[in-house]
């Protein structure tokens, strides 16, 4: 009954379709600006900052998770006359990244930036000083005195720095260290290592004496930073606005992918990752030692693996023997930023100064603070829960001065490169050295789809 | 209005135009929808054609965003990886959903009525909920699955997401919370194929699979139709379950695996909107392609002139 | 009828048996885990067997640390989203189901191309369509308002076409054709006799469009800059982010682990659970009332 509608159908399909293709070989012909994105001068040589008229005690905007949250309502508290809007958000925890979604977006219709803004990702420090107008406002062009700069821990304001203006304020540190069971190394009459090699050997004896215990694991998506970086690899080396230098055939990559290739292969170190259910249930109580963060203290070994009281210490970060001195790395750490379009630049000024500086709020803080002074009174808070078998203070301070300069936070996740990466070719069977030119590749085409220039 | 309108026709021509009555009270019917169709619909969709033609100054661009693209390294994997999911999704889905649409028709409406509840309850849990649920049970150690991703050898969560799985370990979360709902459209449509029709079959001696195959299935081809289209499309737009599951393992898939993540990425990581556009104007044809020749195979448009 | 009905053979029986008990198992587990996660410690998720059964008081404990979480957030996250979805439910089934009678059932110039428009729109991929949608409600002032979720939530083609499909196979039109001769005017054909048969559909389109705003998260994530207003999905993704499980810069203060968030999922599916009963019950009703009309 319809068999003319088809034939009536594809006729005017083939119309429409003939249309179609007209109107866009029109429109390639006539095109005229060229669809390279980078040819807009997006990433261009710093711009000076312009902060846009100010008024005096207006309404700031506060952009925080919901772990710190609480802080600014301290804040709130302690100072009543500032007028402040609190909006919680994600935080870009866990790789998320919410806060750079919505800038995009505010940036198109040039408003409803936050004038304050806390992010737990501290890649977030690149992209927010770039661009035309940079979401962040330098800190240290007249908006914190450099007295308070100064009170940071050694480079904990670098993933702040670009170009050599620092744009935001550094709220914690994750340097890492060497996480030990205390209980469990005295029963099997080990010594703590200081090298890597010692470490090595140590991991080779408890594979052959006690096979099922862990010294480390490297199925981790932060293990770049425990391991590489620690080892000086140059990985990710941020050398001037936005060149990166990747080179993992550089000797100081390779020496640390041998060294773990050989506990993977011994079986004391896991290519799982410390939070997934099975290693929480299989693996948790067999960690004898594991190199990871200040954070592992309480969030991993004792509200997650639940290892009682008196039983996990914390040893300074490892050594090569042939090098100078000892090297850490870093897992994350949060950033407050102020916006370059705010109105209050003096108030928001203010409020990321008291949030990342003062003993009030950061003493009772979750993880370690980068303000050198806070992170005394915290360590202190930390000796009085009477977790750690040890002291963590001195371990915990020196480890904060030693983290390598020469790793640097990119607009891309390293963390999510390795995990996407790395880890399926370790769990198929591939070692860590066999991995290592896939890995330069997925790391270099990354920072090239972002404007970098890769060497 | 209306009354005008119907006064209007009642005097005219009978017979074919009596059934089809050409005239306004049509556009009345639709004004609404049309409104909204045009602000939330055709206009957007403009503006980002007109985005993958241009670039970040306005400029016009012609394809040059398309080729751009196109270049990109990570387009032909996340392609691949989507032609290889869609196979897998389409066939599932088509066969497993007529087939337990017709096992529950016409048999015990009340357990049919349960068993509908039962198969649309993972429905609900689509988004951010299910993270927690997939973050155990893709972990064999945990998870109430275990013995099964045990016997087929995944004792790891590594191992569960291993780069080959993820095709069918992503067509069986958006089975799980997909299929429930096509079911029950499904079960609806064949519920209004009249039961003289079903019982005349059957006193003439056809079996159950006949009835299903050479009247069932050939009277509810317009929501099959439907089903097909919707599915592809949603299958080339790939985007929740491949988010969900890298959360839940923290970070193993990667952040492109599919195209629509890889508009995402281009949108949010690199501010380039119009890449962006390119890339889903990519899955616009690719939809239109599928859904223009199935409508054409089923008559999907043509209105059933009984 | 009820003999010819029954399966003939012991073997069909035992097949649809088996698969059946199949599909449930495979639908349901998933649930019932999650229904069991919800009495147990973070400490027995992980470790015990995952069918195991907690403590009721469990629960009890859960619920306490969710509802402490920013003091009672999750009952605003509900309230907004029920603010949302009901809302929109309603434009949705004003605007779509008479469009999609119009489209099935009567004849007007440009209904083929209306038909096509919409398939086109619904192909689209909805992450283009966010820029867009941002940028216009930016631009008539309507951004930061509830009606910047609630208008792009109404636009719902899917149910225009669910109504299309369902008229144009379901209902003859010479059942309105008979109705026009008996001098009943456009608006009484779809009122009297259009409507009393649309009762599955409405139930369909009103069930999906509930369903597919209640855990939208993406568009009012962009849209909402204020976390008062957000709808439960946009609060879960924060609940998620503050749980020590993703969020180790949080440190450990933080009780939101995995019986919480179990809870917190359970708790937002609940009102799809009861749309979803209501639009059964409604989708039989309608079709027995079909059936005593034939």
């Amino acid at each position: 009954m319809n068999s003319d509608v088809p034939v009536t159908s594809r006729r005017q399909v083939r119309r429409v379709a003939g249309a179609a293709l007209g109107a866009v070989s029109l429109l390639a012909l006539s095109a005229c600006g060229s669809a390279d994105p980078a040819a807009a001068g997006a990433s261009a040589s710093p711009v000076t900052f312009k902060p846009v008229k100010q008024e005096e005690g207006s309404q700031i905007t506060v952009w925080a998770d919901a772990a710190r949250v609480p802080g600014v309502q301290a804040y709130q508290k302690a100072h009543p006359d500032v007028k402040i809007k609190i909006v919680t958000y994600s935080g870009d925890a866990n790789g998320a990244n919410d806060l750079q979604t919505k800038v995009r977006l505010f940036d198109r219709t040039g408003s409803g930036w936050p004038d304050v803004a806390f992010s737990a990702n501290v890649n977030d420090g690149s992209w927010t000083t770039q661009g035309k107008t940079p979401f962040a406002a330098p800190v240290d062009k007249g908006l914190i005195p450099q007295s308070t700069l100064n009170g940071f821990a050694y480079g904990a304001l670098n993933p702040c720095k670009f170009n050599g203006t620092t744009y935001c304020l550094r709220n914690d540190l994750a340097q890492n260290v060497l996480w030990y069971n205390k209980k469990l190394l005295d029963k099997f009459g080990y010594s703590v290592p200081t090298t890597w090699e010692e470490y090595e050997a140590l991991g080779k004896k408890v594979a052959k004496e006690h096979p099922g215990y862990l010294v480390g694991t490297a199925g981790d998506a932060w293990s770049p930073e425990v391991y590489f970086w620690a080892s000086q690899c140059p990985a990710s080396t941020v050398t001037d606005g936005n060149k990166v230098k990747v080179d993992l055939q550089d000797a100081k990559c390779t020496r640390m992918a041998k060294l773990l290739d050989s506990l993977i292969a011994q079986g004391s170190v896991s290519k799982d990752t410390v939070f997934s259910a099975g290693f929480v249930k299989n693996q948790a109580s067999k960690v004898l030692m594991l190199p990871g963060p200040s954070w592992y203290g309480q969030v991993l070994f004792n509200s997650t693996f639940k290892i009682p009281k008196g039983q996990i210490a914390a040893a300074s970060p490892l050594k090569f023997q042939g090098d100078a001195k000892n090297y850490t790395g870093n897992v994350g750490g949060g950033l407050w930023f102020v916006s370059s379009h705010s109105k209050n630049l003096k108030a928001s000024a203010d409020l990321v100064t008291w949030m990342t500086t003062s003993n009030e709020y950061q003493a009772t803080a979750g993880t370690y603070p980068a303000y050198k002074e806070a992170a005394v009174a915290w360590l202190a808070g930390q000796k009085k829960t009477g977790y750690f078998a040890q002291d963590v203070g001195p371990v915990f301070q020196d480890a904060a001065e030693l983290v390598w300069p020469g790793w640097s936070a990119t607009q891309y996740s390293q963390e999510a490169i390795y995990s996407s990466t790395v880890v399926p070719a370790l769990n198929s069977g591939k070692t860590l050295t066999d991995t290592l030119g896939t890995w330069q590749t997925a790391i270099t085409d990354k920072a090239k789809s972002l404007g970098y220039t890769v060497n | 209005m209306t009354t005008h309108l119907a006064t209007e026709r009642s005097g005219r021509r009978g017979g074919r135009s009596a059934r089809n009555p050409v005239g306004r009270a049509g556009y009345v019917f639709v004004s609404g929808y049309v409104l909204f169709l045009l602000a939330f619909g055709v206009l957007p969709t403009v503006y980002a054609v007109w985005l993958a033609l241009s670039n970040s100054r306005n400029q016009l661009v012609g394809i040059g965003n398309f080729t751009r693209t196109f270049t990109d390294y990570r387009f032909g994997p996340a392609f691949l990886h989507i032609g290889l999911y869609l196979v897998v999704w389409l066939a599932s889905l088509m066969i497993l959903v007529v087939l337990l649409s017709l096992m529950l028709h016409g048999r015990m409406r009340r357990a049919s009525t349960t068993l509908r509840f039962l198969f649309y309850l993972p429905g609900a849990l689509a988004g951010v909920a299910s993270v927690l649920l997939f973050l155990i049970l893709l972990d064999p150690a945990a998870s109430p699955v275990g013995w099964l991703l045990k016997g087929f050898g995944w004792n790891t969560l590594a191992q569960v997401n291993a780069p080959g799985h993820l095709p069918v370990l992503f067509t069986v979360i958006a089975f799980w919370t997909g299929a429930g709902g096509w079911i029950v459209v499904m079960y609806g449509a064949l519920n209004s194929i009249p039961d003289e029709i079903l019982e005349a079959a059957r006193i003439d001696g056809a079996s159950t699979l006949q009835i299903a195959l050479r009247i069932q299935i050939p009277m509810i081809t317009k929501w099959i139709a439907y089903m097909l289209i919707l599915a592809f499309a949603a299958g080339t737009q790939l985007f929740v379950e491949p988010q969900l599951v890298s959360l839940a393992s923290w970070g193993m898939i990667p952040d492109s695996w599919s195209p629509n993540q890889l508009s995402y990425q281009y949108a949010f990581q690199a501010g380039d909107f119009n890449g962006a556009a390119a890339l889903s104007i990519d899955l616009l044809v690719l939809g239109l392609a599928c859904a223009a020749l199935v409508v054409f195979r089923t008559g999907l448009f043509d209105r059933d002139e009984r | 009828m009820h003999r010819t009905r029954r399966p003939r053979s012991l073997a069909a029986r035992l097949a649809w048996l088996i698969v059946m008990a199949l599909a449930v198992l495979f639908f349901c587990v998933p649930v019932v885990w999650l229904l069991l996660a919800t009495t147990k410690t973070d400490g027995q998720i992980v470790r015990d067997n995952p069918f195991s059964f907690g403590s009721p008081t469990a629960i009890a404990d859960a619920w306490h640390h969710l509802y402490a979480f920013q003091e009672g957030a999750i009952l605003t996250w509900l309230k907004n989203s029920a603010l949302y979805t009901f809302g929109a439910l309603a434009i949705t089934l004003v605007t779509s189901i008479p469009a999609g009678y119009a489209l099935a059932l009567t004849q007007f110039i440009g209904r083929r191309m209306l038909l096509t428009i919409t398939m086109l729109v619904m192909l689209m991929p909805t992450a283009a369509m966010v820029l867009p949608l941002y940028l216009g409600m930016n631009a008539v002032h309507l951004d930061g308002t509830i009606w910047s979720v609630i208008l792009p939530f109404s636009f719902f083609p899917f149910g225009v076409y669910l109504t299309y499909i369902y008229f144009s196979s379901n209902v003859p039109a010479d059942l309105l054709s008979a109705a026009r001769i008996d001098g009943c005017s456009e608006w009484q054909v779809f009122r009297l006799v259009a409507m009393p048969l649309a009762k599955p559909v409405i139930a369909l389109v009103g069930f999906f469009n509930f369903v597919g705003n209640w855990n939208n998260f993406f568009l009012p994530f962009v849209m909402l800059p204020d976390s008062s207003q957000y709808p439960a999905q946009v609060g879960l993704n924060n609940l998620l982010a503050a749980s020590p499980l993703f969020n180790t810069s949080g440190g450990a203060g933080n009780q939101i682990m995995r019986p919480e968030l179990a809870l917190a999922t359970l708790v937002t599916i609940v009102p799809v659970l009861i749309v979803f009963l209501f639009s059964q019950r409604a989708l039989v009703a309608g079709m027995l009332a079909g059936a005593t009309k034939e």
